[in-house]
């Protein structure tokens, strides 16, 4: 009984730098987060930090620039995630139709920007997307005799960080709905041909049902993914024109250092976690519906 | 039929080359001179030029590149070691040892992959601050022990292992830790391999952390060097473009030696339920 106690002690052991970190960086931060977001907390101001309830809350309900960056966060999402998983799904439909050497090598190839930081990603179609110079007006300009302001026009730049990503990103979906296809049994689609469907048949009737789990976990993957959008804002468009791409965490990062503004930051945090929490629930749902249908 | 497959595999492949260009323009771009970079003529150098990277070398005070390039190596790697090690320990304990409610650890580790990061960037800034590491390398290494995407792959891989190894090294008198040292971790090349990658990928190309952590030029890592160095000196183009090339480098070399791997490893976490 004793010696079971110092194994059960030993095997504890192995958990504790792990529990350490995991409390000090993860859960202890949430709660910490949560609390704070009842403050009203300026650290610019001399003023001590002051419990307000809900104020930051209410706050965020009625300043204008908060709205800003919800709708701006939400037609990043609307356009970015239908758009990335329309492509990428084609992409590995297409791709899984080639021989296995060659599947690699595109699929390496289709992925290799995802490796690059967004900061040298940015730096570079900042310059592609240059009103005078840029690659793209110089070209469009050559040949066309026009030039489109992709990121100095507010209905534009959006559009602009949209296009941007799906290069950057593309890939990772790609690669899993690859995976997924691979698991499909072959002799669905022998015994399909055999009946004479045509492709595009056999794509809706085998390749669509049986991806689904798969495509659906990719979707909200994506959305969350999307939610959380900001190296590109940051650094193609800094948030501009007239706020126009400022998503949620780009006036998360500038409400809590830039304007030192602590409780209202953490307020936003939160309200961005349940939003993303409530499509986090969804996907659970999603596999746990999954599981039971297998 | 036959016709099909080669109009595929040249959309494919013209479509490939349109992703990978942008790339290889940063390798052209980082040899032109200014001039030929702000008037955009042809993709290739007219003039080939290593005055870019020459001016980097004569610049170590406004853009000290091997500073950053030394300390994105440093956290990137030191990241790695913490991630490998406390997760490993952590993900063997849950998947192998007598834990009474390792089951409810696990669920709660796992539940918090829905955490965004960038939720707890205010708090985590406050806890380095308090902790006093704010400004110092250890603030984007240590919280990566953290990970409980780590925990969560090394967990299924330790699962899969067979019980007879160490039921034999039991009767033989093994300690828990001399069976994950010498046959656990072993055994684990493949997983532990595919999370190292991945850790130092991710921590070579994080921004916000390093971005929101860190204070003074000496201290940035590389993305941020590079991102803070091109908003001051907005119209030095090409020693920005070449301080992209010499961040992306590596990365892109690490890739190709590694795609396996890497590919491995996000294939896992997209089928992971």
């Amino acid at each position: 009984m004793k010696q079971s106690f110092i194994h059960k002690l030993a095997n504890f052991s192995f958990m504790i730098p792990y529990l350490t970190l995991f409390f000090v960086f993860l859960i202890g931060p949430l709660i910490f987060g949560l609390g704070l977001s009842f403050f009203r907390w300026e650290m610019l101001s001399p003023a001590p930090p002051k419990f307000i309830g809900l104020g930051n809350y209410q706050e965020a309900l009625i300043d204008p620039y908060a709205r800003k960056a919800l709708w701006a966060t939400a037609r990043y999402v609307v356009m970015a995630v239908p758009v990335k998983i329309s492509i990428a799904l084609l992409l590995a439909v297409l791709i899984n139709t080639l021989t296995d050497s060659h599947q690699n090598f595109y699929r390496a190839a289709f992925f290799m920007p995802a490796m690059i930081t967004i900061s040298v990603g940015g730096i570079l179609w900042r310059w592609f997307y240059n009103n005078e110079f840029g690659l793209f007006n110089t070209y469009l300009s050559k040949f066309f005799g026009i030039k489109i302001p992709w990121i100095t026009d507010p209905d534009w730049a959006m559009k602009s960080i949209v296009f941007m990503t799906m290069w950057w990103s593309i890939g990772g979906a790609v690669i899993i709905l690859m995976a997924g296809l691979k698991q499909i049994p072959k002799r669905y689609y022998e015994a399909a041909s055999i009946d004479g469907a045509s492709e595009f048949e056999q794509f809706i009737n085998i390749t669509l049902p049986l991806l689904k789990p798969i495509l659906l976990l990719v979707v909200v993957l994506n959305i969350i993914g999307a939610f959380q959008v900001f190296g590109q804002t940051f650094m193609i468009t800094r948030g501009g024109p007239e706020y126009s791409t400022r998503v949620m965490v780009h006036y998360i990062y500038d409400t809590a250092f830039h304007y030192y503004r602590m409780g209202y930051g953490s307020a936003m945090s939160w309200i961005l976690f349940i939003i993303i929490a409530i499509f986090s629930t969804l996907q659970f749902r999603l596999s746990r519906g999954k599981k039971q249908n297998a | 039929m036959r016709r099909n497959t080669i109009l595929i595999e040249i959309f494919i492949a013209l479509l490939a080359l349109a992703f990978v260009f942008p790339i290889i323009l940063i390798f052209v771009t980082s040899f032109k001179p200014d001039a030929e970079i702000i008037h955009f003529e042809s993709i290739l150098p007219q003039q080939w030029t290593l005055d870019n990277f020459r001016e980097i070398l004569a610049s170590p005070v406004e853009i000290p590149i091997f500073r950053w390039f030394f300390n994105s190596l440093l956290i990137s790697t030191s990241c790695t070691f913490v991630v490998l090690t406390v997760t490993s320990m952590a993900a063997y304990a849950l998947a192998r040892l007598n834990l009474p409610g390792k089951k409810k650890f696990f669920a709660v580790i796992i539940a918090t992959l829905m955490v965004p990061g960038q939720i707890l960037l205010i708090p985590v800034y406050f806890t380095l601050d308090f902790i006093g590491w704010l400004d110092n390398p250890l603030a984007l290494i240590v919280p990566a022990g953290s990970s409980a995407f780590g925990v969560f792959l090394l967990h299924q891989f330790f699962k899969g292992l067979p019980r007879e190894l160490e039921e034999a090294a039991v009767i033989d008198g093994c300690s828990v830790f001399r069976i994950y040292w010498h046959i656990i971790l072993p055994l684990s090349k493949p997983a532990l391999a595919t999370l190292g990658i991945f850790t130092f990928i991710g921590s070579w190309n994080s921004f916000m952390a390093p971005l929101v952590f860190m204070d003074s030029v000496d201290k940035y890592t590389l993305p941020v060097g590079i991102a803070l160095f091109q908003s001051s000196y907005s119209s030095e183009y090409g020693l920005t473009i070449a301080a992209s090339l010499i961040c992306t480098l590596p990365v892109i070399i690490a890739f190709l030696f590694f795609q396996k791997h890497i590919i491995k490893g996000i294939s896992l976490s997209g089928l992971k339920s």
